[in-house]
C-alpha cells in the first residue's frame, strides 16, 4: 500500500465511522425519552442537587463515576427512602462509621435528590445491575415463616446475616444474644423511633400482629 | 537548539511535570483516604476531582509544549508568534489555578458552589470535566489561540509534512469534541451520552491521534528512519484507532439508559481497539531493527519504545479483557475499571509526554550527550509502582465483582473488610512511584547543565 493510499483510507474511513456515529446518535436521541420516566421540575432539581455537591467524585451512578462509595442507580430499591433522606443530610449520626461526610444538604435538597434518584432507579437499563446469583438462588427456601418474612421485606437490604446484606443497620447475625426480648422486637417493628432513639429505620406497621411475632421470634433464634 | 521558539516547550514541559508530581501527592491521599476516610482537611471527592483534572490538564499542557517544539522543527521556522504563544501559556497557568482554588474551596464550603447562570460556579460534578462553565471557555480559548499559532507556523514555509497533518488534525478533533460537554441537559442519561463523547473520543480517539503523530516523530528524530514508511504506517495506525474507536465508543452505552442495539456495536468495535496499539509496538520495533544506527539518545529510544508497549498493554489488553457485554455486565463500575484507567494513561499518555520530554529536551539545551542515568532510574520506580499499583487494583476488582457482584454481598463490606489489603498495598506502591516523579522532576531541571564526567 503506498503512502497515499493509506492516507486517504484514514481521511475517507474515518469519516465514514463519524457519520455512523452521528447517525445512531440521531437515532439513539429519539428513543432515550422513551426508555426512561417523564422529568419533573423536581427530578431536575435532584439532579442538580447531585452536581452541585459533586456526588460523583465518590459514588458511581448507571455505573460511571467514582468507585469509593456505592453505586446509585437504584439506591431507592435498595433503602427505604426515609432512611436514605436522613442518611444523606446526617450521615454518621445514622450511621457512626459512615465514609460520608457532612456536606450541609438541606431537607429540601435531600428531597430533590431522592425524587431525582428515583427517577434514574426506573431508566431502562438493560437489565443492569444484574442480580447475585447467590441471592437469586437462595430466594424462596427459607424454612421458618419468620425467615420468609425476613426476606419478603427485603431486611437485608439493611441488615447483615453472617455476612449476607446490607450495612446501613446493625448487623442482625447475633442480635438474640444481645436483645432475646421478643416484645421489645415486636415494639421496635412498630414503630423503631419508640425503643430506639433517632432510629433511621422505617416502621413495619403495617405487618399483621401474627407476622410481626413470627419476625421478632426469628430475631431471637440468631444467637 | 535550532530555533528560539522551542524555549516555550520548556515552559509548558515545566508546568507539566509540576503538575505531574501533585497529581501523584494527591494521589496517595486518594489512597490513603481508601482506609481512613477522614484523613485530610479536604474530603475523597475533592481529593479525586484534582486528581484526575491534574492528569488531563498536565498532560495536556504536555501535548502542546511538544507540538510547539514539533510544528518549529519539521516548519523549519520559528513559531508566528512566541509573544502569543507565552500570553497562552501564561493564560493557561492562571485559569488553572483559578480553577484549583475553586475546587478546593467548593471542598472546604460545599454550599460555596452556587448555582449561576445555570450552571454551578466553582465545579459541576461531572467527572473529568468538572471544571466550570466559565473555564471550559477559557480553556476553548486557550486551545483556539494554541491551534492559530501552530497553523500559521506551517502556513508560513508550507512544509504540510504528514506528523503536522495528525498532530495539528488529532489536536483540531481534541479542540471539537470538547464542546459536547458545554452544555446542560434534565437528562442523565443524556448528560452521561455526550459526556462519554467528550471522554471517549479524548483517549480514544484525538489523543491517540497525537500518541500516533508523535511516535512517528520520535522514531524520526531519533532513529533518522525514512520519513516516507514512518508515515504510511502512522495512516495505517491511525486510521484503525479511529475505525476501531470511534464506534467503540458504544461500550459506554451497554447499560446507561440506551438501547439495545450499543451491546452489538460496542462490542464488536471496541473489541477490535487492541489492533492498531499492537501495530504501533511492531512499528517502534521494527523501526528500531532496520535502522541500524548508534543512538546517542538511548533513554529516548528506550521511554518511546516502553510508551508503545504499555499503550497496548493498559489500553488495549487492560480495556478488552472487560469490553464484552457478557463480561461488562459484571464488572462494570467496579474497581477493574479504575485499573484499565491506572496503566492506559500511564502507558499511553504519561510515558508519551515523558518520552517526548527526554527526546526533545537535549536539543532544546543544546547537548548531544548527557547523563541519563537518572531517566533510567526514574522510569524503573514508576513503571515497577504502577505495575504493581494496576495489579492491587485489578486484585480488589475481581474480589468485588465476585463478592459484590455475584454472590450479592453489601459495597461497604467488600470495600472495609475484603478488599483492605489491597488498598494497603496500593499505598505503598503510590509512594514508590512518587519517587520516581521526583527522580524525574529532578534530572527534568538539571538535564544537560552539569559537565558529564570525563571518560
Amino acid at each position: 500500500m503506498s503512502t497515499n493510499a493509506a492516507k486517504n483510507l484514514f481521511i475517507y474511513g474515518s469519516l465514514l465511522c463519524f457519520i455512523v456515529l452521528i447517525v445512531l446518535t440521531i437515532d439513539t436521541m429519539g428513543t432515550l425519552d422513551k426508555r426512561a420516566p417523564v422529568i419533573t421540575d423536581k427530578v431536575d432539581a435532584g439532579k442538580k442537587v447531585w452536581h452541585k455537591y459533586d456526588c460523583i467524585g465518590c459514588h458511581t451512578i448507571l455505573g460511571n463515576g467514582s468507585y469509593f462509595a456505592p453505586d446509585m442507580t437504584k439506591a431507592v430499591e435498595r433503602k427505604p427512602k426515609g432512611y436514605l433522606k436522613k442518611f444523606i443530610m446526617d450521615p454518621r449520626t445514622i450511621k457512626a462509621d459512615s465514609a460520608m461526610p457532612v456536606l450541609g444538604i438541606s431537607e429540601q435538597e435531600a428531597d430533590d435528590l431522592i425524587a431525582f434518584l428515583d427517577w434514574i432507579a426506573k431508566v431502562d437499563t438493560n437489565g443492569w445491575p444484574p442480580k447475585p446469583i447467590l441471592v437469586a438462588a437462595a430466594a424462596g427456601k427459607a424454612a421458618t415463616p419468620g425467615q420468609v418474612l425476613f426476606q419478603q421485606n427485603d431486611c437485608s437490604a439493611c441488615h447483615q446475616i453472617q455476612g449476607l446484606g446490607g450495612t446501613a443497620g446493625p448487623d442482625l447475625t447475633r442480635i438474640g444474644l444481645k436483645q432475646a426480648d421478643i416484645e421489645w422486637h415486636i415494639k421496635h417493628l412498630k414503630n423503631p423511633e419508640s425503643v430506639v432513639p433517632k432510629s433511621a429505620m422505617p416502621d413495619f406497621a403495617h405487618l399483621n400482629d401474627e407476622e410481626l411475632k413470627a419476625l421478632a421470634e426469628y430475631m431471637v433464634t440468631l444467637k | 537548539m535550532k530555533y528560539q521558539s522551542q524555549k516555550i516547550a520548556v515552559n509548558f514541559y515545566t508546568a507539566a511535570l509540576l503538575l505531574f508530581a501533585v497529581q501523584v501527592v494527591v494521589g496517595i491521599i486518594a489512597a490513603l483516604q481508601f482506609m481512613w476516610p477522614d484523613f485530610f482537611i479536604l474530603n475523597f471527592n475533592t481529593i479525586r476531582t484534582l486528581h484526575i483534572n491534574a492528569l488531563v490538564v498536565w498532560l495536556l499542557m504536555g501535548m502542546m509544549g511538544a507540538t510547539y517544539y514539533v510544528v518549529t522543527e519539521e516548519s523549519e521556522t520559528e513559531l508566528w508568534s512566541i509573544p502569543l504563544a507565552q500570553l497562552q501559556f501564561w493564560a493557561t497557568v492562571i485559569a488553572v489555578t483559578a480553577v484549583v482554588v475553586g475546587y478546593i474551596v467548593m471542598g472546604v464550603f460545599p454550599q460555596a458552589n452556587i448555582e449561576v447562570f445555570g450552571t454551578q460556579l466553582l465545579n459541576e460534578g461531572r467527572e473529568y470535566i468538572e471544571a466550570p462553565r466559565w473555564a471550559d471557555i477559557l480553556i476553548v480559548v486557550s486551545v483556539l489561540l494554541f491551534l492559530f499559532n501552530c497553523l500559521m507556523t506551517v502556513f508560513k514555509t508550507k512544509k504540510f509534512t504528514a506528523v503536522q497533518g495528525v498532530l495539528l488534525g488529532g489536536l483540531t478533533f481534541l479542540a471539537l469534541m470538547y464542546l459536547p460537554g458545554m452544555f446542560y441537559t434534565k437528562s442523565m442519561v443524556k448528560d452521561q451520552f455526550w459526556w462519554w463523547w467528550v471522554v471517549h473520543l479524548w483517549v480514544e480517539g484525538s489523543w491517540e491521534l497525537i500518541a500516533a503523530a508523535l511516535l512517528a516523530f520520535m522514531l524520526h528524530k531519533l532513529l533518522g528512519a525514512d520519513v516516507k514508511v514512518l508515515a504510511k504506517w502512522m495512516y495505517i495506525e491511525t486510521g484503525l484507532v479511529l475505525f476501531t474507536g470511534i464506534l467503540g465508543l458504544g461500550h459506554h452505552y451497554y447499560w446507561i439508559g440506551t438501547p439495545k442495539y450499543w451491546l452489538w456495536v460496542g462490542g464488536f468495535f471496541s473489541s477490535l481497539e487492541p489492533i492498531p496499539l499492537l501495530l504501533m509496538v511492531w512499528d517502534a520495533f521494527r523501526t528500531t531493527r532496520e535502522t541500524r544506527v548508534a543512538v546517542p539518545n538511548k533513554i529516548g529510544l528506550y521511554l518511546t519504545v516502553a510508551h508503545a508497549i504499555f499503550n497496548f498493554v493498559g489500553a488495549g489488553l487492560w480495556g478488552v479483557i472487560h469490553t464484552l457485554p457478557q463480561v461488562n455486565k459484571w464488572t462494570h463500575g467496579t474497581q477493574l475499571t479504575t485499573a484499565h484507567g491506572h496503566l492506559a494513561f500511564y502507558g499511553a499518555y504519561v510515558l508519551l509526554i515523558v518520552a517526548m520530554i527526554y527526546v526533545t529536551l537535549p536539543s532544546i539545551r543544546g547537548v548531544k550527550e548527557f547523563n541519563q542515568s537518572k531517566g533510567y532510574l526514574a522510569f524503573w520506580w514508576m513503571t515497577i509502582s504502577m505495575v504493581f499499583i494496576v495489579i492491587t487494583i485489578t486484585g480488589a476488582g475481581m474480589v468485588q465483582t465476585y463478592l459484590e457482584r455475584l454472590l450479592g454481598l453489601d459495597y461497604v463490606t467488600v470495600k472495609a473488610s475484603y478488599n483492605l489489603w489491597f488498598w494497603i498495598f496500593r499505598a505503598i506502591f503510590g509512594v514508590g512511584f512518587l519517587v520516581g516523579v521526583l527522580i524525574l522532576v529532578a534530572d527534568f531541571f538539571t538535564l544537560g547543565k552539569k559537565p558529564l564526567p570525563a571518560k
